[in-house]
């Protein structure tokens, strides 16, 4: 970015603090329905230097990597085969598709029922979540390869293997990538809602632990913060692995 | 997902075009300042009629009779139960209306219904205790008005073959609970520390899905945290003999009750008032006829009645809990002052009271009088 669209970012940044802050004095509102920024601000601080945080944020990054790592190779092998196979896609798009459209939020417990309320089920909602979205991405990817490239390299006699990663992988490379984008962002949200179907540690534990047993609405505001972030972060990682092997789009 | 492809197009707009990014801050203007004005409390239902008469805290409230019907937004539990059955037989005997009363109810997680007494959306409501003191504290203005449940509900249950007598048998066993948390973390801790001991003391084993009771049943865990009126009862009715460890005994800790938010007490204090009361009556004749109080959950909740006995047994622990020392002498809804200082200073100890508190910061005096 350059150092223009930072400044953007950084304006937009102080007027959305600006107009919360707004709020909070136009409305009266108290802190336990609305803490001003700067008590956010603070509390954030102190949660993220006394320990309140950061055990919970490790198990949920843990929870994320695992899930987005399962859940993106996976769909990028059931991707390529749905694009490659017409069999394929006609016997599991009607699951893929049914599997994305049951709200993630009533599966949840069912899989805490299931795998238990450990780190397994946590991966497998997440990867449930990042499948979709990837799989698809992958699937257009491949399928936007120019057919009469794959005719070239066919009579060139590339071997199948050589046609993957010479032609189809680097032309479906931005898809995949913009599927990434989604997916990391969605692993992120997965984990959070397998942690309040059932767990002990992570972010999703820490807001219903504020929100619940200590009532403490800026706690809750400083773990919301945190999550955003994460998820900014891990775009950003993903937007930044594109840019080196596919350049800036 | 299309709500996080628009994220993404958001994001993407904001890092690459300043042009953008304006248009953006000003969507987001436009979004807070929608929530700011739709945000506020609602479903408080004060009529013009409502009765100017305002008791102040800590003050015996005298009930005005009104001229017409107040409408009050009353605050259950998470889902419609037969431990609501007072509620319900008020509602039906004709009760809350004999006393100027139009009541609806609605049914919410403790955290929310407490937060949402505060801000006046509830006008009262059931709470647990050890969730006011830490609430208070942060600044959420309740009050606690009348006891219902004088035994503090959340116990420790271990089928009777463990041979768990006392909380000191706990030590070195395997302990089911849904987690570290809430007011049954808050009473095994109490438990626990009566005989000397800490969590560390015992294997805490979580259950997050709340299958506590079948674990203690297959005998996964030795004991388990749960409700007086749920999981023993349960498990007694499959046939298993019950042990179950209370936490009155050693520390007094307040059960739920009704909460009703400062600015309702001050401004409805005598609707709050005819309402204690007239569920009080209820309570009353419920311990004296259990029966009246199942007939009239089958009434509002009619998917129990295939359960009869079950909901019966329920009830029947129900009961027993409503009253504790305090009450079985005072009568039903009285609030035990002494123990919920005890408890302040507990919770203080556990570090779940933040900014300190004192009891009337608590407690509303005058509610919950049985002298009708």
């Amino acid at each position: 970015m350059t150092r223009g669209a930072w400044l953007s970012v950084a304006g937009v940044f102080v007027v959305f603090v600006l107009v919360w802050k707004g709020i909070v004095v136009l409305s009266g509102l108290p802190p336990f329905i609305l803490p001003p920024p700067e008590m956010v601000a603070i509390r954030s601080l102190v949660a993220w230097t006394d320990g309140t945080i950061l055990p919970h944020l490790g198990t949920t990054l843990v929870e994320v990597a695992i899930g987005f790592g399962v859940g993106a190779g996976l769909a990028l092998v059931i991707g390529y085969a749905l694009a490659r196979s017409a069999v394929v896609e006609r016997l599991l798009s009607p699951y893929l598709v049914a599997a994305q459209a049951t709200p993630i939020l009533a599966l949840a417990p069912l899989f805490a029922l299931w795998f238990g309320s450990g780190l397994l089920g946590k991966v497998v909602i997440c990867a449930l979540i990042v499948f979709f979205p990837v799989a698809v991405a992958t699937m257009v990817g491949i399928r936007s390869v120019d057919a009469r490239l794959l005719e070239l390299g066919r009579s060139l006699r590339a071997t199948r293997r050589q046609i993957l990663t010479t032609l189809e992988i680097p032309a479906a490379l931005p898809n995949i990538f913009g599927g990434m984008r989604v997916g990391v962002t969605l692993a992120v949200v997965g984990a959070i809602v397998g942690e309040w179907a059932g767990a002990d540690r992570g972010l999703g534990v820490l807001i219903n632990l504020a929100r619940g047993s200590l009532f403490d609405t800026p706690l809750m505001f400083a773990t919301l913060l945190t999550i955003a972030l994460v998820g900014i972060a891990l775009y950003l990682v993903v937007v930044a692995i594109e840019r080196r092997l596919v350049g800036v789009r | 997902m299309s709500r996080f492809i628009e994220l993404e197009v958001l994001l993407l707009l904001s890092f690459r075009r300043s042009r953008h990014a304006r248009l953006l801050s000003m969507g987001l203007t436009v979004v807070l300042l929608a929530a700011a004005c739709g945000g506020g409390p609602s479903g408080s239902p004060a009529d013009s009629a409502s009765p100017a008469t305002s008791p102040s805290l800590g003050a015996s409230p005298a009930v005005a009779p009104s001229t017409e019907p107040l409408k009050l937004t009353v605050g259950l539990g998470y889902i419609p139960s037969v431990q609501f059955a007072p509620f319900y037989l008020a509602q039906q005997a004709g009760y809350y209306a004999e006393a100027g009363l139009i009541v609806e109810f609605q049914n919410k997680i403790d955290p929310d219904l407490i937060t949402l007494v505060g801000q006046g959306a509830i006008d009262i409501g059931i709470g647990d205790g050890t969730s006011v003191i830490p609430a208070v504290s942060q600044g959420i203005p309740i009050r606690y008005v009348a006891t219902i449940y004088g035994q503090f509900p959340n116990v420790v249950f271990a089928k009777a073959s463990s041979g768990i007598t006392s909380p000191a048998d706990l030590a070195g066993r395997k302990i089911g609970t849904p987690g570290r948390y809430g007011s049954g973390w808050i009473m095994l801790q109490a438990l626990l520390e009566s005989a000397g001991l800490t969590p560390e003391d015992v294997e805490i084993v979580e259950y997050p899905d709340f299958t506590q009771r079948a674990a203690v049943e297959q005998g996964a865990v030795d004991a388990a945290t749960g409700f007086a009126n749920n999981e023993p009862v349960q498990l007694e009715l499959s046939g298993a003999e019950v042990v179950v460890l209370r936490v009155d005994a050693v520390t007094p800790l307040p059960g739920p009750g009704l909460i009703a938010g400062v600015a309702t007490l001050g401004a409805r204090g005598d609707a709050i008032a005819a309402f204690v009361k007239a569920t009080l009556r209820a309570m009353d004749e419920i311990t004296a006829n259990p029966q009246v109080g199942l007939d009239a959950a089958i009434a509002a909740v009619p998917e129990i009645a295939s359960a009869r006995d079950a909901q019966l047994a329920i009830l029947s622990a129900t009961i027993e809990s409503w009253t504790g020392p305090i009450q079985a002498t005072a009568g039903l809804g009285a609030i035990d002052r002494d123990g919920w200082t005890a408890s302040v200073e507990y919770l203080t100890r556990l570090g779940l009271v933040p900014n300190p508190v004192t009891l009337d910061d608590l407690v509303a005096g005058g509610f919950s009088r049985t002298d009708y």
